[in-house]
């Protein structure tokens, strides 16, 4: 046997699904979630997930009403909470892109289980990350002016401010992003069409499955066009965040004016992308009985990427403190020492805890597959990335260049609730995925079982 | 209209809450009670909204042309182009001294008040309180009609009630008739004040002020036998001693202080000398910012201070009779004494000595005594002799007898001291009578209230300190009707209504010569006569003598200062907007008065910054949160008058505390009988400056420290001779290189401005001088607690060396009009863009409000409209806006815009001509204003122009100009000009 076989078997070996199913227990256990009655779990969580959204909506008429004055936002910090809450959620739309595409192209099997919902978390992320920079503008009536709209005026945008880029390229990523989740859905809503008793149901998937049938033709066409929409998105998730963070870099101020940004926000998006995919993995693995689905491999595997990722970020707050030292700028160094030492020194220490010092217990391998432990963990690393953009976005800001115009920033409860309810526009679309859409996905399931191996003889070697 | 009336007393009618919530002013005595300094409610940024005075107003439409006529609009007056502003001259009468001035009137509407070139007082120039005037004509809580006992009445009603009262009185001579004003030098007030006295011999007229200049002239009048108002030239002084005296801010004169005192430090090149300032005071001040050497002397020991120089000046040669008797208690610094007291004889006659208004008359007495030794009397001061029937003497405003008061243009209920009677004979009169602006807290108790004209809808005329003459004419009718007090004045006399121009008239057919009705008009035009009525006398001090006991109540323990406040004064300008968020120069609060102590004294009271004290003298107190101030004496608190109005209008009610109430008696601003006690609870103040340096924030603090250098550069003048280019030095950065072709400036105009922080006071006239010109908002304390003031200039001060005793640094920061301007390179929608003659304009239509621009802007000065901030303004606040410049829509950025609106007048009228614009043609609201000429504005690439010259100068640097961002506006670096025989000690 040559080495490639055995390593290939020994992949094999490791078992990536549990209790050894059969392609048809995979469909009942997947379809069973979203063909049960509704359970009294799911709708208590939806009713609370969508009060917050109302409430959400509530205030976003109170600020287009009143004006942004509601937030706290002051003279020298011109971006608070709803910038903070931006990039936090486009950080965590990564991880999804991340799992679907670039595991894709890597030929991670493992990411099978758990792409689905990571890519439907990426879709509800996106969507509340892009509520924010729409509602934080002054003037929400006329941000069509971002469009490059031919108009009579001969007045286009501006496309040397960062601020545009932005607007491009999250929406290039929403929409790929769509693109991706939506193709990968077709197999299995066709699974949902064909099981389907009710006829509305039947009509319903029956478009959304685009007429799909399952020929080899149509599997032929699928696999390649997954594999084009990988290769579109893989791109995007370097440059999302990319892009998000030279609305910081390419600015004067001291603690924005970094060239790490890029490759330091990546990291931190995959990062903090993976906590909110454990997170929900772990709720959703525990309410619909997905453990052989979703396995200790999984979460060890993610926990292994986030360490990665985690101690990039780590490296990266060292290296801005280094190079701030380093460069003799004075305002440059001030604004390190000030997140550390200065008013904000709590955030930047909650910050640095979260980022830097939970992920190293990822090292020990009971730990990566402790789940009490991942989901505590998870939690943390979320708080502390949303920390890490507030006080980049907020201690720069507050304290730069001339000490007269310094001035702390709080929020006020209006940017507090807007943040709780943005969770609850996520929420309440991801439990609604959960209750109507197949949340892993069946058919790239049934592709690594031994079962789909072409040279599976029925459990024997 | 008697609802409008009733509007200075709470209503209950939601709309007329809203403005009151501007000042979000909450008892403190319920902070207290509450221990709680926040209240939500989120409609208190709503701002007036005053249906029912613009109902009033809108019959007023109509021309307002200075003359006696109405014409309408129906017959256009030839001189009324729409969108013209036409320039009329009138002047000001503010105590003992009158202020020149122009006011830009749009469509018979006046909006703007600038400097008259050709009137001495002003030369051009203005300073914040005048800015501010536009703003209280505009005032909606004005009082709009008579009231009788608080009921709507006509004049009518008065006419006849006075006329009986009239005929008893001058039947009587006058006996129990008491008639109290402010001081005035106008002629026509001296005039009707003699036919006063003449009408009924035996009536009483009180002049009365709560701040005023009696110690000054009892001062005066003791050291040379003559009531005279001393006035000094400043230019000419090579050697300021300053005796607790804000020459630079808050004594009168100061815009002409200012002038000279700038014109004697102005540094062209490194070749020019400077004059040196020294101060004694106990409390920082702007003068005390200019400084070249401040000691710091607590109030109950600036007798001894002054006392000791007089001392040391017998000591090395100089003869002052009686000086030797006096005896201190104090020990100062006897090398700083005597080198002060060399350099001031040194410059013997180029020297000058002066004390604030709120020091006892004896140190006034002495220090004229000393500037007569020194021979500065009629060098650098010369003095106006006062007619004795218009020498105030507010001390007796309490022995009165009166069976009719009547108070014209004076408020002394509110301003009453503990010892004040002025209720009980207000209450005991028959008949009470009061003329004022507003139903004050006097006129609540009087009988009759009678409301009062503004200064710009009146005939008057004015003298000023150095005897020139000129009138006041109207510039547009009385929005309410009110009377002015010269006409009330007359009224008294004659028992008949007689027209204010009417009275300025006869005044003036017996003052000025020739043909009347041609120096007449030529008067009004140029709103000065051409002869001084009055010369300088030259008074000889030598007459100095120990009068009265120079042992000044002295305390071990705390002692309490009271002065006016920076921009309420004596409570005059509570009602205006403008002045109640135009952060205080040195503590850079707003909308409060706090009590100032130094970091020593706290520490030792264990108090923190807006900790509540309750500060007693007597029976009576108030409650103030704490205000820490790097420069203030040690035990020594500070307060500033002109707070905790009961009844004035909805912005100046219960804002900060009344702090007359401690005061013993008129005049007397120090108390050294006070208890304080720290009450455990904090109120929260409104600063627009967090961080000045010495924080006592050991990070913040090092960091501005180690930055200042950087920011505003400073040398001493013999450092700057023999070191010319130490600007250059201050920061070494590497070649600043362009990545791409930058685009060329280099078609004229190209506009730049330089800003000479050598001269620039920090006195904030440009600020309001903006505010005024660009319809900025003001926003309310609430706001500006959110550090969401929208001031287009600021001015931010630090304070540097030693921590017991800092040296101020100043800087009027606004936009720098950047050539690589970070904000337009970042903003989506290019609202923000560069004009081809260098200015960084803002669109506001363009305007989403990402905010993006504000954030890259290294100055900060950009700043955004949070909510509508003149949603509900009311009519006759509109009034006052700029026809010119666009009143910005919430959601939207703005900034200054280098005053564009009067470049592009100036555009349009040379292209007209076929010219190129002048020198000179286009001045910035800031520059025009600006008392010291700190700022030049014009064309760079012309090399003759005065901006391009101060651009020559070696100080220039551009601040943060390490960034590349080519600003516009340059900086000359700071000059401090120490003794050199004292430098070592201090620096």
């Amino acid at each position: 046997m040559s080495e490639a076989i055995k390593i290939e078997n020994n992949l094999l070996d490791e078992k990536l699904i549990l209790g050894d199913p059969t392609f048809h227990s995979i469909t009942e256990k997947v379809s069973s979630i979203s063909e049960q009655k509704t359970t009294k779990e799911w709708l208590l969580a939806f009713g609370i997930a969508g009060s917050l959204l109302m409430l959400l909506l509530a205030l976003i008429a109170y600020l287009v009403w009143e004006g942004v004055g509601i937030w706290g936002l002051n003279n020298p910090v011109s971006w608070g909470w709803a910038i903070v809450n931006f990039v936090f959620w486009v950080g965590i739309g990564h991880a999804g892109t991340l799992i679907s595409a670039i595991l894709l192209l890597f030929r991670q099997k493992w990411r099978t289980s758990i792409n689905r919902f990571a890519e439907a978390m990426t879709l509800f992320a996106v969507i509340c990350a892009l509520l924010f920079p729409g509602i934080h503008v002054g003037r929400l009536w006329v941000i069509y002016w971002f469009f490059p709209i031919p108009n009579q005026m001969g007045m286009w945008p501006n496309f040397r401010s960062p601020l545009l880029w932005d607007f491009f390229a999250v929406g290039t990523y929403f929409t790929v992003s769509l693109l991706f989740w939506y193709t990968g859905l077709i197999p299995d809503l066709a699974t949902y069409r064909d099981r389907a008793v009710k006829k509305i149901k039947q009509k319903i998937f029956g478009i959304l499955s685009l007429g799909w049938r399952g020929g080899n033709r149509q599997w032929q066409h699928y696999e390649i066009a997954a594999l084009v929409l990988a290769g579109l998105s893989t791109p995007l998730v370097l440059s999302v965040h990319s892009i998000v963070s030279s609305d910081f870099a390419t600015s004067i101020i001291p603690g924005w004016h970094t060239t790490i940004f890029p490759p330091y926000f990546v990291s931190g998006a995959i990062f903090s992308g993976f906590a909110m995919v454990l997170t929900l993995a772990i709720i959703a693995r525990r309410f619909y009985n997905l453990e052989n689905i979703i396995t200790l491999n999984h979460f060890d595997k993610m926990a292994k990427i986030m360490l990665l990722t985690g101690s990039i970020v780590g490296y990266a707050y060292a290296m801005e403190f280094f190079i701030a030292w380093y460069s003799g700028n004075i305002y440059e160094y001030f604004t390190f020492t000030n997140r550390a030492l200065g008013p904000y020194a709590w955030a930047y220490w909650t910050m640095l805890t979260c980022n830097v010092l939970v992920p190293q217990f990822f090292w020990f391998k009971q730990l990566r597959r402790n789940v009490k432990f991942l989901f505590a963990a998870s939690i943390l690393i979320n708080i502390g990335m949303w920390f890490e953009r507030f006080v980049i976005t907020v201690t720069s800001l507050s304290r730069d260049f001339l000490p007269a115009a310094w001035d702390y920033y709080s929020p006020t409860i209006i940017d507090i609730l807007i943040f709780v309810g943005s969770f609850g526009l996520f929420f309440t679309g991801f439990l609604l995925f959960i209750r109507f859409l197949p949340i892993v996905s069946m058919s790239e399931v049934k592709s690594v079982l031994p079962q789909a191996d072409p040279h599976y003889q029925g459990g024997k070697k | 209209m008697s609802k409008e009336v009733k509007s200075a007393k709470p209503t209950g009618k939601k709309y007329w809450q809203s403005l009151a919530e501007l000042s979000d002013n909450k008892d403190i005595q319920a902070v207290v009670a509450k221990d709680k300094n926040e209240s939500n409610g989120f409609s208190r940024r709503e701002f007036l909204n005053l249906m029912g005075a613009s109902l009033a107003l809108a019959g007023l439409a109509g021309c307002r042309r200075p003359v006696e006529k109405i014409i309408p609009y129906v017959v256009a007056p030839e001189e009324v182009i729409p969108g013209i502003p036409n320039y009329y001259a009138t002047s000001f009468q503010n105590g003992f001294d009158a202020l020149g001035l122009i006011i830009e009137n749009h469509e018979g509407r006046p909006t703007k008040i600038e400097g008259n070139k050709k009137h001495p007082s002003t030369l051009g120039k203005t300073d914040a309180f005048t800015q501010a005037e536009i703003l209280n004509l505009y005032d909606p809580d004005r009082s709009t009609a008579v009231l009788k006992n608080g009921s709507p009445a006509t004049l009518q009603d008065f006419y006849s009630t006075w006329n009986e009262l009239y005929n008893s009185y001058v039947s009587n001579e006058g006996d129990g008739l008491v008639v109290v004003s402010e001081a005035s030098t106008a002629p026509t007030f001296a005039r009707l004040k003699n036919e006063f006295h003449r009408t009924f011999p035996k009536a009483k007229w009180v002049i009365y002020n709560p701040v005023n200049e009696e110690n000054i002239l009892n001062g005066v009048k003791q050291a040379t036998g003559k009531y005279a108002i001393p006035y000094y030239n400043f230019e000419k002084a090579q050697v300021i001693l300053s005796i607790d005296s804000d020459f630079l801010f808050h004594e009168s004169g100061s815009i002409r202080n200012s002038m000279g005192f700038a014109n004697g430090r102005r540094v062209k090149s490194q070749n020019d000398t400077m004059n040196r300032l020294y101060i004694a005071e106990s409390s920082m001040s702007v003068t005390g910012g200019m400084a070249d050497h401040r000691i710091i002397v607590k109030n109950d020991q600036i007798a001894d201070f002054t006392i000791a120089v007089g001392k040391e000046l017998v000591k090395q040669g100089v003869k002052i009779d009686g000086v030797d008797q006096l005896h201190i208690n104090t020990l100062f610094d006897d090398k700083f004494i005597k080198e002060l007291v060399a350099d001031l004889i040194a410059n013997r006659g180029a020297s000058l000595v002066t004390v604030g208004r709120n020091q006892p008359d004896n140190i006034h007495a002495l220090a004229q005594t000393i500037n007569d030794t020194l021979g500065n009397i009629g060098n650098t001061i010369s003095y106006t002799e006062l007619a004795e029937n218009l020498v105030p003497n507010s001390e007796e405003l309490d022995e009165v007898n009166a069976s009719t008061i009547i108070m014209i243009g004076t408020n002394p209920v509110y301003s009453a001291t503990s010892s004040s009677k002025i209720r009980n004979i207000i209450e005991s009169a028959e008949h009470s009578i009061q003329l004022s602006s507003h139903v004050d807290e006097t006129a609540q108790l009087v009988e009759w209230h009678i409301n009062q004209s503004h200064f710009l809808e009146e005939w008057n005329d004015t003298q000023s300190v150095d005897g020139h003459i000129g009138i006041t004419q109207p510039q547009i009718l009385p929005l309410f009707n009110g009377i002015s007090n010269i006409e009330m004045i007359g009224l008294i006399n004659t028992g008949e209504f007689t027209k204010g121009y009417d009275l300025v008239q006869s005044t003036w057919k017996n003052i000025i010569g020739g043909d009347f009705q041609t120096n007449w008009n030529m008067t009004l035009h140029d709103g000065i006569y051409s002869e001084q009525i009055q010369t300088p006398h030259k008074l000889t001090a030598n007459r100095f003598r120990i009068n009265g006991s120079f042992d000044a109540e002295q305390n071990n323990g705390l002692i309490l200062e009271l002065k006016p406040s920076a921009y309420t004064f004596d409570g005059k300008y509570s009602n205006n907007g403008w002045m109640q968020e135009l952060p205080n120069p040195v503590t850079k609060l707003t909308w409060d008065n706090a009590a100032l102590m130094s970091h020593r004294t706290a520490k030792r009271l264990n108090i923190k910054n807006e900790d509540v004290i309750k500060i007693a003298s007597g029976n009576e107190y108030v409650l103030l949160p704490v205000w820490i101030m790097p420069g203030q004496a040690d035990d020594t608190i500070t307060v500033e008058l002109g707070y905790g109005r009961s009844s004035i209008g909805r912005i100046g009610n219960n804002v900060g505390q009344n702090a007359y109430k401690l005061m013993n008696s008129v005049n007397n601003f120090l108390l050294t009988d006070i208890k304080v006690t720290k009450l455990g609870t904090t109120y929260s103040l409104a600063c627009t400056q967090d961080n000045h340096g010495m924080n006592d924030n050991k990070l913040a603090d090092n960091a501005i420290q180690d930055r200042l250098q950087n920011i505003i550069r400073e040398a001493s003048l013999d450092e700057y001779q023999n070191h010319p280019d130490f600007v250059e030095h201050a920061v070494h950065h590497p070649p600043l290189k362009s990545m791409w072709d930058e685009f060329e400036y280099d078609e004229s105009p190209q506009w730049g401005m330089t800003i000479d922080l050598n001269v620039c006071t920090g006195c904030n006239a440009c600020s309001t001088a903006c505010q005024s010109e660009n319809n900025i908002p003001i926003v309310g304390k609430r706001e500006v607690r959110m550090g969401r003031e929208m001031h287009w200039i600021r001015l931010d001060r630090y304070f540097t060396g030693d921590p017991d005793n800092p040296e101020v640094a100043l800087q009027p920061v606004a936009c720098q009009h950047c050539e690589m301007a970070p904000c337009e390179q970042v903003c989506p929608v290019a609202a923000t863009t560069h004009s081809e003659d260098g200015m960084n304009s803002m669109t506001y239509n363009r305007c989403v409000g990402t905010r993006y621009c504000a954030n890259n802007c290294p100055y900060k000065v950009r700043r955004f409209n949070y909510f509508n901030f003149t949603k509900d303004m009311p009519e006759i606040v509109q009034m006052a806006r700029n026809p010119d410049v666009t009143v910005r829509f919430r959601g939207v950025i703005e900034k200054c815009s280098y005053c564009v609106q009067r470049v592009n007048v100036a555009k349009i009228n040379a292209k007209n001509e076929q010219r190129e614009i002048h020198d000179g043609e286009v001045l910035s609201a800031c520059q025009q204003v600006c008392p010291t000429d700190a700022i030049t504005f014009g064309n760079i690439l012309d090399p003759d122009s005065k901006v391009s010259k101060e651009r020559e100068n070696n100080r220039n640097y551009a601040l943060l100009g390490e960034l590349n961002t080519k600003p516009r506006t340059l900086y000359q670096a700071k000059l401090r000009n120490p003794n050199p025989n004292l430098v070592e000690e201090h620096s």
